[in-house]
């Protein structure tokens, strides 16, 4: 520095005092100040206010979205199920409820990564020299808890491994909806700590609450009840129309959770409370419906019918239906199981068109409603309608009469009736008895095309029912201008035939004929009720339309009162009960137009002069080798007798019975033991019983067969043992099919049992046409055996 | 003068001299110490602490989810926050100590700070016999950037923390001696890049390009507040434009580069593309993209937040403040920004009041550090930029950095002892 000139050495460190101001100094200083502005602006605000309106634009603008994507993450719902509504027939019995079940899932990402943490916590104590409690390894882990799942979920161990493989998901399901107590618990206890050889918390297993869906009867109402799919939703039936009713609204509890699935240190917590769904309360009546269907069963069984029956049982005073069944049916509880074995015989075999049933054309003819999905030619039992219609327009009336020479012939062409040798003259009476077909097509032709095309409107036959039902059918007819250009179509169409209707949509318009002339909506739903019971929506049950005129519908019953009592609906009487009914069997017509097979039916309605329920069976196919002439006089009418003998007493319809019937009446048969013999024989005859028989010698009846308490046609012998013991040998059951009323009693008294003669009365003609307990059968003494009396004939219906 | 001075001094005068230059050298110190001794800036240092402060709240509220969680950190949900306090108090001390020191001292160990952070900066990447490759250096995540404290067991602390305050010293020291010479293009332009460039790139090899870009940033800024020529500040700005288009708006990334492309298609569209990319690439930014959404206006309340636990990955460390906007909401996030723009304004104002050239420098660098550090760092949170990863000052878990930061501070504080008292009016 010495040697530097004075102007050199001075200090360059010196502070640029204002004494001594020298020009480079203070130019580098402006410089540094000048340009420090321009990074103050640059640094202290610029770039803040860029970040700022950044951060302004996640926060405000974003915000919402960004939000609800976070909290997607970091919440963890928990649905609170609400439980779906009950549905419950007309007395309160449950059809459908829902309980809770378990889905039990599996967290593919937690299972790997809790297994990779064991094997690094493993290798460090082995590392440590540890070899006491080490943890398992992550294979051992994922071993033990896919061996668990398989075990209690009984499903397949190579699935679970598999599903622990797809780490880009978070939910895999292992099995949906498993009851929660013999199944959900057992594995909640095994991913707990105490749960579990490893003696931690199971990570990657998690259960969900969920309901299932229970359906006690099964297969009873499977069509009206129908079934849920696999989110809990009602697929099919009344669980899809009343869905928004049924389904509840699914409360959920937000809880907070970290990226591990742990509760975090705070609780959040939020709850949406669930709303339970509302009941159904239906017009349906279990215990009718199991008649129907029972009494279907044994028709098809019986009669061989290829493609099933269905059967509607009506309130004819306001549409409300009582039972609705068709056959093949299917499990509720199991929907896509076919639960016909003859359904599932045919699945894969080779159809027509050479291509194989698969499963699903079973499943979706099982779930067919015959009833309601598929529309037939009705035939005979429609001919209630011609003759509704011309008797309201006063076109015929008792004095009417009708000559049948076997066929009549219309636009030139020939339309034989049922007997070729021709009903010769008739009165209506007997031409409807008879089911005359050149009868009907007289009175349709004397209604005239425009008239009778009103009255097929008014009846409701043009338009779907809108019966509450999954996929009603509509009816396929002739338009008007076609209708009205010749007589065939009208011709044709007088006794049913030619046009296609549902059967609900028949038994619809034909309650209207017998009930006074009123239409009414046909339903199922009575009454929607809230989970508190209150009613929410009520059935409105008043007529549509005003059809015919009360005299009208009164003259209806009247003659179809005498088709039962004489013509060819016999096999439909109910003994004690006044029954009308209308047989019918109509030709089925192909894709190609041809006739082959038949569809036959009969409608009843009881009692005749007030009715309360009309009912309509159908049976598609019947075989033509079971020695009964195909018709439904023979076939349907004592399968409908025996459901109506059923139904009545079951309706609290008070059974009166004729001089000739009256033995033939249920009675209670009195306890007797202690009284004399003369004692028991007056008490017999008070109870109205009028045979009796002794065994033994002594003075007081020691038992009695059948006990006292029973109750058994008048017409039972009872046994009244005087000392003597009772013998316990078995009596083995006769067969009486084929026999008349007096010899089938005579076969089944004289093994020691008792007849309760069903069906047909009166004695030509009539015989044993089906027993309730098979030949062979061994019975304790005094069982009942029923026997459904009626003609196996008939031709004509 | 000029004519006194031809005659050669006598031992007498020389002597005489000498000692008026003793007596003038001695006087001048003084008067710098007293200069030092005068009053700190209390509104830099007052920013400073209520940043220092709120940052420790915050990152207790962060971190402690995942300290409880982790055995790293023992289970202990106070961990993180009670070792930042420990540095932070540490650090205070030192920035007492720093602030106390006449800041001129510096200007001599000017030159030893460069050698010592370029030795540092050597030392980390210097390959070596150990598991990782190196020789001393420490990786995490695929990077080494970290060197162990001797004799302070597993403490850690990155080497380019140290680089920033041997440039930001030097550069400080150089430019000021240079003066107008800093408008010629080797002592000026050349000599100083070259440096800045051998830094830089000492640092991308660890690899730590937010370093890099740290460095690159404070020792452009000194060179422009340094009075470099226009020119060579025309063609800087106009190439680092150029360069950050050419890699942020065209497929360069993708198809040349490759390396660092997936930083740059998150950037673009962080929701786009498939599961896998949003899980894995795209994380991160959704996460803090989440998080920061989820605050709204007010925030979801100090200690609330939700996505602190174990969704946003480095929640306590270079995506603190996805969780301050979270739980203070854009309000209570702007004013903690308002906070650091004043503290960078105040910053800026004390070197353009500082007493000499080196003093401002001094001042500006390590503003520009806190300024830059706090702004890339927000960038990056919001997505306004690709991910990079920086530390929030006086926020960011890290206690070394967070005590060099505080000794930093100091030095400004230092900086403004000695700036005159405007005269009482």
């Amino acid at each position: 520095m010495a040697h530097r000139s004075p102007r050199q050495s001075r200090p360059q460190r010196e502070p640029a005092g204002p004494k001594r101001p020298v020009d480079s100094v203070r130019k580098a200083k402006q410089v540094i100040q000048r340009r420090t502005i321009y990074l103050l602006l640059l640094f202290g605000a610029a770039s803040f206010l860029a970040v700022f309106a950044k951060a302004y634009d996640l926060t405000m603008n974003q915000g919402e979205e960004l939000k609800t994507r976070a909290s997607q993450q970091q919440t963890r719902s928990t649905a609170i199920s609400a439980s779906r509504g009950t549905i419950y027939d007309r007395n309160g019995t449950v059809l459908a409820v829902s309980a809770t079940a378990d889905t039990v899932f599996l967290e593919p990402r937690a299972i790997q990564d809790y297994a990779r943490q064991l094997d690094q916590e493993r290798s460090k104590l082995l590392a440590e020299g540890k070899t006491s409690g080490l943890p398992l390894t992550g294979q051992a882990y994922k071993d033990m808890v896919a061996e668990t799942m398989a075990e209690l979920l009984e499903i397949d161990k190579e699935d679970v491994y598999e599903k622990m493989e797809r780490t880009w998901s978070r939910y895999e399901i292992l099995k949906s909806r498993v009851d929660k107590e013999t199944v959900g618990d057992r594995v909640r206890a095994f991913i707990t700590r105490d749960g579990n050889p490893t003696g931690r918390t199971i990570q990657g297993i998690h259960l969900q609450s969920d309901a299932k869906r229970y359906y006690p009867y099964g297969s009873l109402a499977a069509h009206v009840i129908g079934f849920l799919d696999g989110d809990n939703h009602g697929a099919y039936g009344l669980e899809a129309i009343y869905e928004d009713d049924l389904d509840g609204k699914t409360g959920m509890a937000v809880t907070a959770r970290d990226a591990s699935g742990a509760d975090p240190l705070f609780q959040f917590e939020q709850y949406y409370d669930a709303e339970d769904g509302n009941s159904l309360r239906l017009t349906i009546d279990a215990n009718i419906q199991s008649y129907v269907e029972r009494g279907l069963e044994n028709m098809i069984h019986q009669f061989g019918a290829a493609n099933g029956a269905q059967g509607i049982v009506m309130d004819p005073r306001n549409g409300a239906i009582l039972a609705i069944a068709s056959s093949p049916s299917y499990d509720v509880n199991n929907p896509r199981e076919i639960f016909d074995p003859a359904l599932q015989q045919r699945v894969g075999t080779e159809k027509e068109n050479g291509e194989l049933v698969t499963l699903g054309d079973m499943q979706r003819l099982q779930w067919r409603s015959k009833s309601v999905n598929d529309t037939y030619e009705p035939g005979s039992t429609y001919k209630i309608l011609t003759l509704s219609m011309a008797l309201e327009e006063n076109l015929v009336g008792s004095g009417s009469s009708f000559h049948c020479s076997g066929s009549k012939t219309v636009d030139g062409r020939v339309i034989r009736c049922s007997k070729k040798g021709g009903h010769g003259l008739q009165n209506l009476q007997e031409a409807v008895a008879h089911s005359c077909n050149p009868a009907f097509i007289e009175m349709g032709l004397k209604v005239g095309p425009r008239k009778y095309y009103d009255y097929l409107e008014s009846f409701g036959l043009f338009d779907r029912t809108g019966v509450d039902l999954q996929g009603e059918a509509g009816s396929i007819f002739a338009e008007y201008e076609s209708f009205s250009r010749a007589d065939i179509d009208l011709a044709c169409y007088a006794f049913g035939q030619n046009f296609n209707v549902t059967p609900i949509q028949l038994i619809t318009a034909q309650a209207a004929c017998i009930n006074g002339g009123y239409l009414y909506k046909p339903h199922v739903v009575e009454q929607v009720v809230d989970p508190e019971g209150r009613v929410v929506k009520q059935f409105d049950d008043a007529p549509v339309r005003r059809v015919i005129s009360e005299k009208t519908s009164a003259k209806v019953r009247e003659i179809l009162e005498f088709v039962v009592a004489e013509g060819t609906g016999k096999n439909g009487q109910v003994a004690g009960y006044r029954i009308g009914g209308k047989t019918g069997t109509a030709d089925k017509r192909n894709e190609k137009g041809e006739t082959k097979d038949v569809i036959v039916s009969f409608l009843c309605f009881a009692p005749a002069d007030d009715p309360q329920v009309i009912m309509l069976l159908t049976m598609d196919t019947p075989s033509r080798n079971t020695g009964t002439y195909v018709s439904g006089g023979n076939m349907v009418a004592p399968a409908s007798s025996a459901i109506m003998a059923d139904i009545l007493p079951y309706l609290g319809i008070a059974p009166q019975y004729g001089d000739d019937a009256l033995t033939a009446a249920d009675r209670t048969v009195p306890a007797l033991t202690g009284e004399t013999r003369d004692g028991a024989a007056a008490k017999l005859k008070e109870y109205g019983f009028a045979a009796c028989r002794t065994v033994g010698s002594g003075e007081t009846v020691t038992d009695q067969t059948p006990e006292g308490g029973a109750i058994v046609p008048g017409s039972a012998e009872i046994i009244l043992y005087m000392g003597e013991e009772k013998s316990g040998a078995l009596c083995t059951v006769p067969g009486v099919v084929g026999l008349s009323a007096a010899e089938a009693n005579k076969a089944i008294a004289n093994a020691g049992l008792i007849m309760k003669s069903a069906g047909a009365g009166g004695a030509q003609g009539i015989q044993a046409i089906s027993q309730s307990i098979p030949e062979g059968t061994q019975l304790a003494a005094g069982t009942v055996v029923t026997v459904q009396m009626g003609q196996t004939s008939n031709t004509a219906d | 003068m000029a004519a006194e001075r031809r005659r050669p001094m006598t031992k007498q005068e020389y002597r005489q001299m000498k000692k008026m230059q003793e007596k003038a050298r001695r006087q001048k110190e003084r008067e710098a110490w007293e200069a030092a001794r005068g009053p700190m800036d209390l509104p830099f240092f007052l920013l400073a602490m209520l940043l220092l402060t709120i940052g420790l709240v915050m990152l207790l509220s962060a971190s402690f989810p995942s300290a409880q969680a982790s055995s790293n950190s023992g289970y202990n949900p106070l961990y993180y926050f009670q070792r930042q306090a420990m540095w932070a108090g540490l650090g205070l001390f030192a920035m007492f100590w720093v602030s106390k020191i006449n800041y001129h001292r510096f200007e001599g160990l000017a030159k030893l700070a460069m050698i010592i952070s370029i030795v540092l900066l050597i030392l980390v990447i210097l390959p070596g016999p150990k598991a990782n490759g190196k020789l001393l250096g420490i990786t995490h995540n695929g990077a080494t950037r970290w060197l162990g404290i001797p004799g302070m067991g597993t403490m850690q602390f990155q080497p380019s923390e140290v680089a920033k305050v041997g440039l930001i010293v030097f550069f400080a020291q150089s430019i000021s001696k240079k003066r107008e010479k800093m408008k010629t293009f080797r002592e000026g332009f050349l000599y100083h890049v070259v440096i800045l460039a051998a830094m830089c790139a000492l640092t991308m090899i660890e690899p730590h390009l937010s370093g890099a870009i740290l460095i690159f940033g404070i020792g452009a800024s000194m060179l422009v507040v340094g009075g470099i020529h226009w020119g060579w500040i025309a063609a800087g700005v106009a190439s680092v434009l150029g360069a950050g288009y050419v890699v942020l708006f065209t497929d360069f990334m993708e198809k040349v580069v490759k390396y660092n492309a997936a930083r740059i298609a998150v950037w673009r569209d962080p929701f786009g593309g498939d599961a896998a990319f949003q899980r894995d690439q795209a994380w991160q930014t959704i996460q803090s993209l989440l998080t920061i959404g989820s605050g709204g206006l007010l925030g979801v309340g100090l200690g609330k937040s939700r996505q602190k636990f174990m969704f946003l990955p480095e929640e306590h460390n270079d995506f603190i403040f996805a969780v301050v906007v979270e739980e203070l909401g854009l309000v209570g996030a702007g004013m903690i920004m308002l906070l650091f723009a004043m503290l960078v304004i105040r910053g800026f104002w004390l070197a353009i009041r500082a007493r000499d050239r080196f003093g401002s420098l001094l001042v500006v660098g390590v503003t520009v550090q806190i300024a830059l550090q706090a702004f890339l760092n927000m960038a990056v949170v919001t997505n306004l930029i690709p991910n990079t990863g920086i530390s929030l000052p006086f926020f960011s878990y890290g206690g070394t950095a967070l005590a060099i930061q505080l000794a930093e501070v100091g030095m400004v504080l230092s900086v403004s002892r000695q700036i005159p008292a405007p005269r009482a009016e």
